[in-house]
């Protein structure tokens, strides 16, 4: 327990002096919300194509910065230690936690934008959706730790991430953009009772099997 | 060490069917009460019978089709489909549209016609000539 809040605490302060993964993160976002502002101009999109955006920005946000986790690992040499030092599962718990920090100040400056910029952004079910923004956030962290531990050891880094994380994120997107559409609607939750429930099962499956293969790629 | 992949598999592959589960089962319901659909704005799959005394309009240029769909209960409402309209609409005994109640229309992104089968109802005695 102590030695994933090390790991955490380390990342955590690393990230703090070197900034790379937050400002690559805040550059993303930037880009990709403003160009998307520009292109629609004054014009007003139907509510559900609000609802697919937001998650596409927080899709490939994720894809941008969350890879860098053991990536950086690798690059510095110091996987090696890491490995001395602390058992496979507290490592990956402490990436993950990092992940999971990362993520979700990424996704709140996310969504504070969309509110800002677009008025149509209009969420009027605020439970459901952050409820989902919660579930979501989780399942993002837990999938794209351990793709991001799968790719460290290849030699195309960048380009292999996007591709090995698309089909395992995209039931989750899918769910994802769903639940949104109804709050966006303010529907109750129980109308996205079967969106939830596959989103917690994601999230339970991801963190399950992340435990119990992450040793078996990391001794590699 | 074997304990955890056993009781990791099987909580993997108890979520794994509950997400299947859920993955497959859709929100959309059959509804044969206009009452209620008009009350509940939600999309969902309106069955009924085409009134054939208000006939349909068809509008090619802006590709809209709209008529009258009438429940068991006599209740009416108007249904505006942006299509065309389907084959065999008139000889159809049942109309199913799936769409969403909204300031006094149907709005449906899709019909489809039940017809009648060519199994059922045929004369006998005309049958021999």
């Amino acid at each position: 327990m102590k030695k994933i809040y090390y790991i955490f605490y380390k990342d955590f302060s690393s990230e703090l002096r070197m900034r790379f993964a937050i400002n690559a993160l805040i550059m993303f976002v930037i880009v990709a919300v403003s160009t998307i502002l520009f292109s629609l101009g004054s014009e007003n999109a139907p509510q559900n194509v609000y609802a697919g955006m937001f998650w596409v920005v927080v899709f490939f946000s994720a894809m941008s910065g969350l890879s860098r986790t053991f990536v950086s690992e690798e690059e510095r040499g110091t996987s090696l230690i890491l490995s001395l030092i602390a058992n496979p599962i507290s490592i990956f718990l402490g990436k993950f936690l990092f992940n999971l920090v990362l993520i979700f100040f990424i996704n709140s400056i996310i969504t504070m934008l969309y509110m800002f910029l677009f008025q149509e952004f209009l969420i009027k079910n605020w439970m459901s959706f952050l409820l989902a923004f919660l579930l979501g956030n989780f399942g993002i962290a837990a999938s794209s730790t351990i793709i991001a531990a799968i790719i460290s050891k290849a030699n195309v880094k960048g380009t292999l991430y996007p591709v090995l994380a698309f089909p395992v994120l995209l039931p989750l997107i899918l769910m994802l953009i769903e639940i949104t559409k109804s709050a966006m609607e303010g529907n109750p939750i129980n109308d996205v009772e079967a969106e939830f429930l596959v989103l917690v099962s994601y999230d339970v499956i991801m963190i399950t099997a992340s435990i119990l293969v992450f040793d078996i790629i990391w001794r590699d | 060490m074997k304990a955890r992949y056993f009781i990791g598999g099987i909580i993997i592959v108890l979520f794994l069917g509950l997400l299947f589960y859920n993955f497959t089962r859709t929100n959309i319901e059959y509804e044969s009460d206009f009452s209620k659909v008009m009350q509940s704005g939600k999309v969902c799959k309106a069955t009924g019978v085409w009134v054939k005394e208000k006939s349909f309009e068809e509008d090619i240029k802006n590709r809209t089709f709209v008529f009258y769909l009438r429940d068991a209960k006599n209740n009416q409402m108007k249904v505006i489909y942006r299509g065309t309209k389907p084959n065999n609409f008139e000889i159809a005994t049942n109309v199913v549209v799936t769409g969403k109640f909204e300031d006094g229309v149907f709005h449906a992104t899709d019909v489809l016609t039940k017809c009648p089968s060519k199994y059922e109802g045929q004369n006998i005695n005309t049958s021999g000539s």
